[in-house]
């Protein structure tokens, strides 16, 4: 067999996986997620809100058996809460209860500064870990650019030095999924040295087979609809296109109030649980009776 | 260039090798930031996923060269040019008629008619204050107060540039000093305050604060670069890119009949790439303004993602629209919500006689927080500084 044959049947194998933790992939994505393994490279994943990006790396870490590092980014994130910390109040308590212990003062410093005063946060867990944990670096446009400086030093060498206690050096290389909603212009340096996917809200298929794997109850003609018609509202001029958990949102809301198929007819119904769907005012404006009836007419 | 063990070398033949290494410098020459380990990387992919299957190899390749979204997209068609033979001629051929294409639009630059965005980039890359300050700052205060249309392209390009440069400089001074008052906060920041006092001892001597992060300040131009504003989008332009070298939050909008971002090939630190990268996006230059229509189409494609609470647009145009004043009217007044200030710069409002009373102007007017004359660079700068202090 050749090796393209044999790739062919793992990216195969992988989507199969993938589906069975509950995540639906398309090929590429399968394929680059096995080109990440094999290369040890970060997956740098983009695009809009509610696609489903971080589900890939939650799916990642099912298919792998390992364990989720999630470092949520935001705005004035730092070294501290990203990293490392020292327990200081810990630290302080203990020097009071060594002034009278007998020791040396370096044995006694030693102590102070050991890994039990340290507090791990999100990256230093992550290269500290016996199995290789798959690491999310979640929406990391949202943290500022010397930040992403200290991420490149961290993904370019997987080591991490800490003045204390010495280089802290990866004990297994954890598998790093990366997103972004670009809401700032990433820097070329970690674009290049990441692979790259860009997830686009789903096709019909794939929408539909998500909504059947994630609610059993609605599968068949209703769901085929209801997919329908988001696609078609996703169509529109909208300011926020509903992402998959809108959908997801919206088939349960549909569920609890007992509609199993959407037409015409029920378009007062279906109006009452738009707002699953549709998230700012000027949008749900947009939605009257008529124009959900006509859409719902084409499903 | 060929990195692969002689024991591999066997299998995918050298030809191959060079074809696949060939790619990579295909894609750079197609505007990808491809970097010159790539093509190491690229054999290394090509062992792990065998080339015999195209399939998984554009995707595996996908993932490996491309950086951003519009890479994303455009990669197929590259892959297949590159790939598969019969293409391959038909695209190289396509290639050289656009560039061609762009040769003969830069040399219509002459006549004052031609894209302004080509001209904005060249020679730029003398940016020192040295130049400026050889002439001495009564030539630089003239310079600032001339008229943009009065002043000569060739001669003063190199000033222009070096004063734009130092305007901008300064505006970041002025941005860094704000910042550095806020030092004191709300709340005792009781981990920081220890952290700081080990120094000392434990003595806690210095506190330290929290206050709550606030949004930065982000600047969004959107240039009209229609005909009748050619004399003056080429200052601009080169405004924009002074602005981009030195602020870290601007992002610069081209429109005439379609609105175009162009942060990206501004700030391009390559200026044949820059230039280059601006020909394309300048494509279809000729015909009127729609204003409105293109600032509706920002407001839909940009404007959730780039206006914030915190953000400043302001919008270059001399207001003569060729689109529908309602249009307009609505789109401004959307973005009027969105932004903290909507600043309207019309380069002909201090010409003597002239008075905003276009329908395009009219539309605008209630729905503008400033609206102010940009002729030159005394009034840019006389502006600017408000704007950025609104925004804080």
């Amino acid at each position: 067999m050749s090796a393209s044959a044999q790739r062919m049947n793992e990216v195969a194998a992988l989507q199969a996986q993938l589906e069975g933790a509950g995540y639906v992939a398309e090929r590429p994505l399968a394929a680059a997620l096995l080109l990440m393994l094999d290369l040890g490279r970060p997956l740098l994943l983009e695009g809009d809100a509610g696609v489903g990006k971080t589900e890939v790396a939650k799916a990642l870490a099912t298919v792998r058996q390992a364990k989720l590092i999630r470092l949520q980014c935001y705005e004035g994130l730092d070294v501290h809460a990203a990293m490392y910390e020292w327990n200081y109040q810990r630290q302080l308590l203990a020097i009071k209860l060594l002034e009278h212990d007998a020791r040396e003062v370096s044995r006694k410093e030693e102590d102070i500064f050991s890994e039990r005063y340290l507090l791990k946060r999100p990256l230093l867990e992550a290269i500290s870990c016996d199995e290789p944990p798959v690491l999310l670096i979640d929406e990391v446009d949202r943290a500022d650019e010397a930040f992403e400086a200290y991420l490149l030093e961290l993904l370019s060498d997987f080591q991490m030095s800490i003045p204390e206690l010495g280089t802290v050096r990866a004990v297994s290389r954890p598998l790093v999924v990366i997103t972004s909603n670009g809401t700032r212009e990433l820097s070329d340096a970690l674009r290049r040295r990441c692979l790259y996917q860009y997830i686009d809200y789903p096709a019909f298929e794939k929408e539909l087979a998500i909504v059947e794997i994630k609610a059993p109850a609605a599968a068949g003609q209703l769901a085929r609809q209801l997919v329908e018609f988001v696609q078609s509202v996703r169509r529109m001029d909208l300011q926020k296109k509903p992402g998959i958990a809108e959908t997801l949102d919206w088939t349960a809301a549909l569920l609890r109030l007992g509609i199993s198929t959407i037409d015409d007819d029920g378009a007062e119904r279906i109006l009452e649980t738009l707002s699953a769907l549709i998230k700012t005012r000027d949008d749900r404006a947009g939605f009257t009776r008529e124009v959900v009836a006509r859409i719902a007419a084409a499903c | 260039m060929l990195i692969v063990a002689p024991s591999q070398a066997a299998d995918p033949g050298a030809a191959v090798r060079a074809r696949l290494t060939g790619f990579a410098g295909f894609l750079r020459a197609n505007g990808y930031g491809v970097g010159g380990g790539d093509a190491a990387r690229v054999l290394e992919t090509a062992e792990h996923v065998g080339i015999l299957d195209p399939q998984i190899l554009r995707w595996s390749l996908k993932a490996l060269l491309c950086g951003r979204g519009d890479e994303w997209r455009r990669f197929d068609a590259l892959f297949d040019a590159y790939f598969l033979p019969p293409n391959k001629r038909a695209f190289a051929e396509h290639r050289t008629t656009t560039a061609g294409v762009a040769e003969a639009a830069g040399g219509l630059r002459d006549g004052n008619e031609g894209p302004p965005a080509a001209a904005a980039v060249e020679g730029t890359v003398g940016d020192d204050d040295g130049i400026a300050a050889r002439h001495g700052a009564s030539r630089e205060e003239s310079l600032a107060s001339t008229d943009f249309r009065d002043l000569d392209h060739a001669d003063d390009a190199r000033d222009i540039e070096a004063l734009m440069r130092r305007f901008a400089r300064r505006l970041r001074h002025l941005r860094l000093r704000r910042e550095a008052r806020f030092h004191h906060g709300r709340r005792l920041d009781l981990q920081g305050t220890i952290r700081q006092s080990v120094g000392s001892g434990g003595t806690p001597f210095r506190l330290a604060w929290k206050d709550r992060r606030r949004v930065r300040p982000r600047l969004v131009l959107l240039l009209d670069v229609s005909r009748s504003m050619s004399q003056y989008s080429f200052f601009y332009l080169r405004l924009a890119r002074a602005l981009c070298g030195e602020l870290a939050d601007v992002h610069c909008f081209i429109f005439h009949t379609r609105i175009t971002g162009v942060s990206e090939a501004l700030r391009d630190p390559e200026p044949w790439r820059s230039q280059e990268r601006l020909h394309l996006l300048a494509a279809g230059w000729a015909g009127g303004t729609r204003i409105g229509e293109c600032l509706r189409d920002f407001n839909r494609d940009h404007g959730p993602r780039l206006v914030h609470s915190r953000t400043g647009v302001i919008i270059v145009s001399d207001g003569y629209d060729t689109g529908e004043p309602a249009l307009l009217a609505d789109a401004l007044a959307t973005l009027n919500r969105r932004a903290r200030r909507l600043v309207w710069l019309n380069p002909l409002l201090r010409r003597p006689g002239f008075t905003p009373e276009s329908r395009g102007m009219q539309a605008a007017l209630p729905h503008l927080d400033l609206l102010a004359p940009g002729a030159d660079l005394a009034s840019i700068a006389h502006i600017l500084p408000q704007i950025i202090d609104t925004l804080r």
